[in-house]
């Protein structure tokens, strides 16, 4: 399998006093490693965060949309196509395109309808019973279909043609956010989508207690009489040299995403567009819990981007021994050394192929971690640089 | 005769549900078996509805090397037309655990399931998608073996630390949680059952069945063991007698 594609990227990230991610008692969210408690920040809360950031960096087209309210979305889709076809009608052929593409229920919730009724109101628009996540050019391609077939929509979709050519719209063509996080329809396992991103649990590189902040808060209109505090509290929070790790699966977002089809662009497009977007979203976002509070936002110190032939590598345990504060305080420094000595030797242990490295650093980079991989200026060219390499390893495969 | 792969298990987190529904994700104390051929066949890339009998028939054990702590983590969520809450998920996970699982069967697809880890078809984890392995899983494979010999023969995979902490004892004696077969160890302590024997990982009808457990315990060497062991001085109380001075009175 000398054709397996594999991102992997690990970030050393430092956060002053915050709570990024707390449990349900209001702390940050914690988690045993090596022996000792570390401060964690949950996948879920750092993909998010990574979503959040596309919103400002991709074209909504490119971005699916997840809404329960799809039948009006691709109404609207339908009638910018064909005026002719509005309102109700619309509607109704929406829901029977939605029904036969998606295999869930579509129809007026019925605590709408019973309110329309009472109060003499139009019936409601269909609705799905859970969020349904489709791409925009999957919905473009659903409103084509339902442009065809107006005249009677019921026929026209039990056709077994126009069933299968539903179904296949709904199961190609990702919008990107898809294809990397995935997607889960409750009725039809058929259209799921496997996520091509895997992210990890963000750990602290050392042992983290959590500290408490006790606060008063005073009423500005208190009188003499009273002059106590108006309330008092307290905000759990620590600070933590994370490790963040995520891989991304590339010949499966190159089957979500399908290959570019403009012939003035590579097949490749697609994908890159994706590589690109995750890694400089997954660079930079943050969760944003308190972040008004602490005002905890901060940029990587180290980044370091992998493309492998065979299998991801985490190496969270690099930091397994949990990391001291060097002689002058802090834990970038020595998180730094112990994973530049851990990388060449996780990689010798088990054998590693054509890998090709990155690396995005703040301090000095020495002689001995330069050994590690490319050094590269800014994230900006990291970006480029991992997106080309790996359009250029696609094309090469065909 | 049968082949026995192993794979070391190991990552701050794990998580090996047998019953996760709804909002209540929770895992067992150790690798299941549905989780581990999951591992395997996710590795040899099946889709999910393909046919699992040849994974599924193969011999399961796991070695508890380092049996970590539970920990609970809770999810919200908002939805995305309302902004209103969801009900919230709650999530087991074992943090700092290591384990050794094991295999066997017949030495062809042994040989073709240690290829297949070493290249995995789909991203590697364990037991859920959030828990990638670190280290990486370090297969091996034991030409001719039985699953209990190659478990009790495995050297203990524990993190130094760990080992460190227990440098008082010379060996250890480690649980194994192994399916019956013909070499069941004498000394098994009992029998269990969970439902975690894969039947189908299709979505849409995802289904197990009932499955024994026995466990037993192997002893293993010690790395970080103090050498020579340690034969503590017993502390040697002075003699005592509250009478001694009362003597004469």
């Amino acid at each position: 399998m000398t054709d397996r594609l594999i991102l992997d990227v690990h970030v050393l990230q430092n956060v002053p006093p915050s709570n990024l991610n707390r449990d349900d008692t209001g702390a940050p969210k914690s988690a045993v490693y090596g022996g000792v408690t570390r401060a964690r920040v949950s996948s879920q809360a750092w993909k998010r965060a990574t979503r959040q950031y596309f919103n400002g960096r991709l074209d909504p087209s490119e971005l699916g949309v997840r809404t329960k309210r799809v039948a009006e979305l691709l109404a609207e889709r339908i009638t910018a196509l064909d005026p002719s076809i509005a309102g109700a009608q619309a509607w109704a052929v929406a829901a029977e395109v939605l029904r036969t593409a998606t295999g869930s229920k579509i129809e007026p919730p019925k605590r709408k309808v019973e309110a329309a009724k009472k109060n003499g109101d139009p019936d409601p628009a269909p609705e799905s019973s859970y969020l349904l996540f489709l791409s925009a050019r999957q919905l473009d391609g659903l409103a084509e279909l339902g442009v065809q077939g107006a005249g009677d929509i019921k026929a026209f979709c039990k056709g077994k043609d126009n069933k299968a050519r539903a179904k296949k719209i709904a199961d190609t063509r990702h919008s990107v956010d898809i294809a990397l996080f995935g997607r889960m329809v409750a009725d039809t396992a058929d259209i799921n989508v496997d996520a091509a991103a895997q992210v990890a649990h963000a750990l602290s590189v050392h042992r983290v207690e959590t500290e408490s902040d006790y606060f008063t808060a005073v009423d500005d209109r208190n009188s003499g009489a009273e002059p106590g505090a108006g309330m008092i509290g307290t905000v759990d929070f620590n600070s933590a040299t994370l490790y963040r790790y995520a891989a991304l699966d590339i010949d499966l977002l190159e089957r979500n995403l399908g290959k570019g089809l403009d012939e003035d662009e590579s097949p490749a497009t697609p994908v890159r567009r994706a590589v690109e977007a995750f890694l400089d979203g997954f660079v930079c976002s943050l969760p944003t819990g308190k972040i008004n509070t602490f005002g905890n936002h901060t940029l990587p110190d180290a980044v370091v981007v992998k493309l492998r032939g065979s299998r991801p590598v985490s190496f969270v345990s690099a930091f397994e021994r949990p990391v001291r504060a060097d002689e002058f305080g802090g834990h970038m420094e020595p998180a730094w050394a112990r994973l530049a000595d851990y990388i060449p030797r996780v990689e010798g242990a088990y054998g590693d192929e054509a890998t090709e490295t990155w690396i995005l650093h703040l301090g000095p980079v020495t002689e001995k971690d330069s050994a590690l991989g490319t050094e590269v200026p800014s994230l900006t060219r990291l970006v480029e640089t991992a997106g080309a390499a790996v359009a250029a390893r696609l094309e090469r495969r065909g | 005769m049968s082949s026995v792969l192993t794979l070391r298990l190991a990552g701050p987190l794990q998580a090996w549900g047998v019953s996760a529904r709804f909002t209540r994700r929770t895992t067992e104390t150790a690798p299941t078996k549905s989780g581990v051929i999951g591992l395997l066949a996710a590795a040899q890339g099946l889709a999910r509805e393909a046919d699992l009998s040849a994974l599924a028939v193969l011999r399961f054990a796991v070695r508890v090397d380092q049996p970590g702590r539970r920990i609970r983590d809770f999810q919200t969520a908002h939805h995305l037309d309302t902004g209103d809450s969801m009900p919230l998920s709650e999530r087991f996970y074992l943090a700092d655990a290591v384990f050794v699982a094991a295999v066997q069967g017949e030495p062809g697809l042994i040989a073709d399931l240690f290829e297949a880890v070493r290249a995995p078809a789909y991203l590697p984890y364990l037991g859920r998608r959030s828990c990638p392995p670190s280290p990486p899983v370090e297969p091996a494979v034991q030409h001719d073996a039985l699953l209990d010999q190659a478990l009790a023969g495995e050297p203990w995979r524990a993190a130094e630390w760990y080992q460190h902490k227990r440098r008082d004892e010379a060996t250890v004696s480690l649980s194994v949680l192994s399916e019956p077969g013909g070499d069941v160890p004498v000394g098994a302590t009992g029998a269990d059952s969970w439902r975690d024997q894969p039947l189908s990982f299709d979505p849409r009808h995802r289904r197990h069945a009932l499955r024994t457990v026995v466990t037993s315990t192997v002893t293993v060497a010690n790395p970080c063991a103090r050498t020579p062991p340690p034969t503590r001085p017993r502390p040697t109380v002075p003699a005592h007698d509250p009478t001694g001075p009362l003597e004469g009175v």
